[in-house]
């Protein structure tokens, strides 16, 4: 479904990519971990489009996107969540999701935009704070509607940033329900993560980055006894 | 030849009051992150001190300087502490109409007390020349520039070599997120105003010598600021001198060379921001 | 709605009401209120993308200019749509070349555009340069009230514009450009391209009220259509009513030309005091301006 090859980005002296060499298959639920400072947001970002590659390709359903803006990518059906979540505040909930499903697909009419709006609402359980404005909101809320508003774009690849990260476990866990019913209704989820109990609930396969670059990759329990994934988590701390 | 060489100096002479006036505004958009559309009004000030001063207790426009320059430091902090310091937080929108409401009031305001007459500082060597071969320049345009080149030389050692000029750079690209102002943080926000008004002030006391004083004399400055700053890169003090002398230099040859050139020097600076903008959104894509 | 449908009736009645000798003050005054009122709309409609246009006031000249011109040639409507045009293909210009920067550029483009605008004006040869132009009168002069109600048009289609883009999607696509641009191109917002449509249908229906203005006032100097004194009413405007909504610039309109008019009575030049220091105190400490007095926030009426 995406295909990344040697992707490498700097920003002055620091490389934050390195020949990144990637594959998320359609239908599966993707991890990509790594201590801080891995690149695993640059990864996120160039995969969205918020910054250009110094080289290397994206390949998202068999076309070569690059090149190309963030709107044209969301318009290719690539949804993407933020880490640090950005509800535009002087909207309601409502209002919020409507941008998604507006201009997540060309030429949707408010009718129907309203139509998928209603169903994300109760897919996620917003229902009660649908005419809230998202500023008055709590953390937890704040991040169903990040969800919510990436889901109303309707994409095919959806591309979570620590969604979790801030979250008690039992809030957690009701979020990682929420990824698995996405995934059941045919999205395809590349999600960050630090907290290894939901990469373990989630994940069909993780991907480990330190330094910029794919140090493993394989099923959890593979990648938890790989010795340079070891290295990489244990050596930092250590 | 000599004509060349005459607006090649008529270039060079300009750019250090520019330099000055637009380092000031840097300052202002570098560290504070605030855009001042009421910079040039500081300048309209500085010239009116200038002219109180003169007219009022016969004091010289080089005596001024160091008045204006510490009354306009003041001027700044206190908008900056009443004015500005309350929407540090806000969305960019409110802080750029802010600014520009500051700037239509204090036009109007000089404009109530004064009226809108241009008023002259004429000291004994106001029209003083200086011939070296076949070129000449006017002292008042040397003395300014030499004194702003002195200037932002000391500017540039207040900012390289010092330990608060050291504090002053860092806060500058250590944006922190609004709200989460340490009192240090503001005090440096503080001074960069202050500081940044001063700089407005001061070119306004020279203004005050070599055009005049007048309630619109600082709006034309705060537009070639605008455009030097543009052109060096928003908030990038290093390159607002080369920027200053481009202006400058640009200006003085339409000027000299283009038919009738006198009304279109004023059109220069846009034609400055706009290609400058341009090659940036180009390259920007 | 309310009072833009109050305000309708009072501008269609107007000319028919008994008052003596103050009936051609009056109708003045309200025709300069309804031409301000519609830039104050227009300059609010993009003012929803997040940009600060210092321009609307060059528009306006503009429009104002180009109507002028091109009216003993083509008639009335037709010049006002001209005047229109000329405005938002300049503004399509200036906007290709800003808005895909931050926005503190596009503020400084703006004010610059302004006053070049001027500055070409003034030098060339077929606007009457400094010397001003002499305008004639909406519809060759036929209908004494023709102008009147030609910017009680103008004051109707702006409003309408106004209304209708905030029920429309592409208030979804202005409102989430404004309160954050990475987002909202990630949720496949082209933002470039919105805040350009914006642009463009702003800056002609600024150029439409200046295209009636000159038909007002008979006569256009470069420093009375292109001074900044426009731009300031422009932006004071819909920030002391409340922006981003369409009531906010009506009922600001209203007032604050009501207290332009007599200030200029009394205090001549240097009444723009006034714009700078309302300016100043509704940023520090009303925002959300009038609007926010009268109407409790929508989160809160619903909880």
């Amino acid at each position: 479904m995406l295909r990344v090859a040697n992707l490498s980005k700097r920003f002055g002296g620091v490389v934050a990519a390195r020949e990144v060499n990637l594959e998320v298959r359609s239908g599966e639920i993707l991890a990509v971990i790594g201590p801080n400072g891995a690149g695993k947001s640059t990864l996120l970002n160039l995969l969205s489009g918020l910054i250009r590659p110094d080289a290397g390709q994206i390949e998202f359903l068999g076309e070569d996107i690059t090149h190309a803006s963030p709107e044209v990518r969301a318009w290719k059906g690539l949804g993407r969540a933020f880490q640090i979540v950005q509800p535009f505040h002087e909207m309601t909930v409502r209002e919020n999701l409507m941008v998604g499903a507006l201009y997540g697909k060309p030429g949707t009419s408010l009718k129907a935009a309203r139509q998928v709006v209603q169903q994300v609402i109760e897919l996620t359980g917003l229902t009660s704070k649908a005419d809230t404005e998202a500023g008055e909101l709590t953390l937890l809320e704040d991040k169903r509607l990040e969800l919510a508003r990436a889901l109303c774009t309707q994409p095919r690849l959806l591309l979570l940033d620590e969604v979790m990260a801030g979250l008690r476990p039992a809030e957690a866990m009701e979020a990682v329900e929420l990824v698995k019913r996405t995934r059941a209704s045919g999205v395809t989820v590349l999600f960050i993560e630090h907290l290894m109990p939901v990469v373990r609930a989630l994940a069909d396969r993780v991907v480990v980055m330190d330094y910029g670059q794919v140090i493993a990759e394989g099923s959890y329990e593979e990648v938890a006894a790989n010795a340079r994934v070891r290295e990489a988590y244990l050596g930092r701390s250590a | 030849m000599d004509l060349l060489l005459q607006t090649l100096i008529n270039g060079i002479l300009a750019a250090g009051i520019y330099a000055l006036v637009a380092s000031g505004l840097a300052l202002a958009v570098g560290v504070v992150g605030i855009v001042n559309f009421a910079h040039g009004e500081f300048s309209m000030i500085g010239a009116f001190v200038s002219y109180l001063l003169f007219v009022g207790a016969g004091i010289d426009p080089l005596i001024s300087l160091g008045l204006a320059a510490l009354v306009l430091f003041l001027v700044g902090a206190i908008t900056y502490y009443g004015l500005i310091r309350p929407v540090l937080a806000a969305p960019e929108l409110n802080q750029m109409l802010l600014t520009f409401g500051i700037s239509v009031a204090l036009q109007n305001i000089a404009l109530l007390l004064f009226g809108a007459d241009t008023r002259v500082v004429s000291t004994s060597y106001q029209g003083a020349t200086i011939a070296l071969g076949g070129i000449s320049f006017g002292v008042p345009p040397f003395a300014a520039f030499v004194l702003s080149v002195g200037l932002l030389g000391a500017l540039y050692w207040f900012l390289g070599k010092t330990r608060l000029g050291f504090a002053v750079r860092a806060v500058a690209q250590n944006r922190l997120a609004p709200g989460l102002l340490g009192i240090e943080t503001q005090q440096i926000y503080l001074l960069a105003f202050g500081l940044s008004a001063a700089l407005a002030g001061i070119a306004g006391v020279m203004l005050s010598v070599m055009l005049y004083a007048s309630p619109t004399v600082g709006f034309a400055y705060t537009l070639k600021a605008f455009a030097i700053i543009v052109m060096a890169g928003l908030g990038n003090l290093r390159g607002v001198v080369p920027a200053a002398i481009i202006l400058a230099l640009a200006e003085a040859f339409v000027s000299t060379y283009v038919p009738g050139g006198g009304g279109w020097v004023e059109a220069v600076f846009f034609l400055v921001i706009f290609l400058a903008l341009t090659w940036r959104s180009w390259r920007l894509s | 709605m309310m009072l833009a449908a109050v305000l309708l009736f009072l501008a269609l009645v107007l000319p028919g009401l008994p008052l003596g000798q103050w009936r051609a003050f009056a109708l003045d005054t309200a025709q300069f209120a309804f031409l301000i009122s519609g830039l104050a709309l227009a300059w609010d409609l993009l003012a929803r993308t997040g940009q600060l246009s210092l321009a609307h006031g060059a528009f306006f000249g503009l429009g104002a200019y180009a109507a002028a011109l091109s009216a003993p040639a083509l008639g009335t409507v037709p010049a006002l749509l001209v005047g229109g045009a000329v405005a938002a293909l300049s503004s399509l210009l200036l906007g290709l070349a800003t808005l895909r920067l931050q926005g503190m550029y596009f503020a400084i483009a703006t004010l610059a555009f302004s006053e070049v605008m001027r500055t070409l004006v003034l030098k060339a040869q077929f606007t009457g340069g400094s010397i001003g132009l002499p305008v004639q009168p909406a519809f060759g002069g036929a209908y004494p009230l023709g102008g009147y109600y030609l910017a009680v048009a103008v004051l109707v289609i702006c409003t309408l514009a106004s209304l209708l883009l905030s029920r429309s999607r592409l208030h979804y696509a202005m409102a989430a450009t404004r309160q954050g641009e990475a987002v909202a191109r990630v949720l496949g917002v082209p933002v470039v391209r919105v805040k350009l449509v914006t642009f463009m249908i702003s800056a002609f229906l600024a150029g439409l009220a200046g295209g009636v203005y000159a038909m007002k006032t008979l006569f256009l100097s470069p420093y009375d259509a292109f001074g900044l004194g426009r731009a300031v009413e422009a932006l004071v405007i819909p920030i002391f009513g409340g922006l981003y909504t369409t009531t906010g610039p009506l009922l600001g309109g209203l007032i604050i030309v009501s207290l332009e008019t007599w200030l200029r009575l009394r205090i001549g030049e240097g009444y723009l005091v006034v714009y700078g220091v309302v300016l100043v105190l509704t940023i520090l400490f009303l925002p959300k301006g009038l609007m926010s007095l009268f109407a409790r926030r929508k989160g809160a009426r619903h909880a």
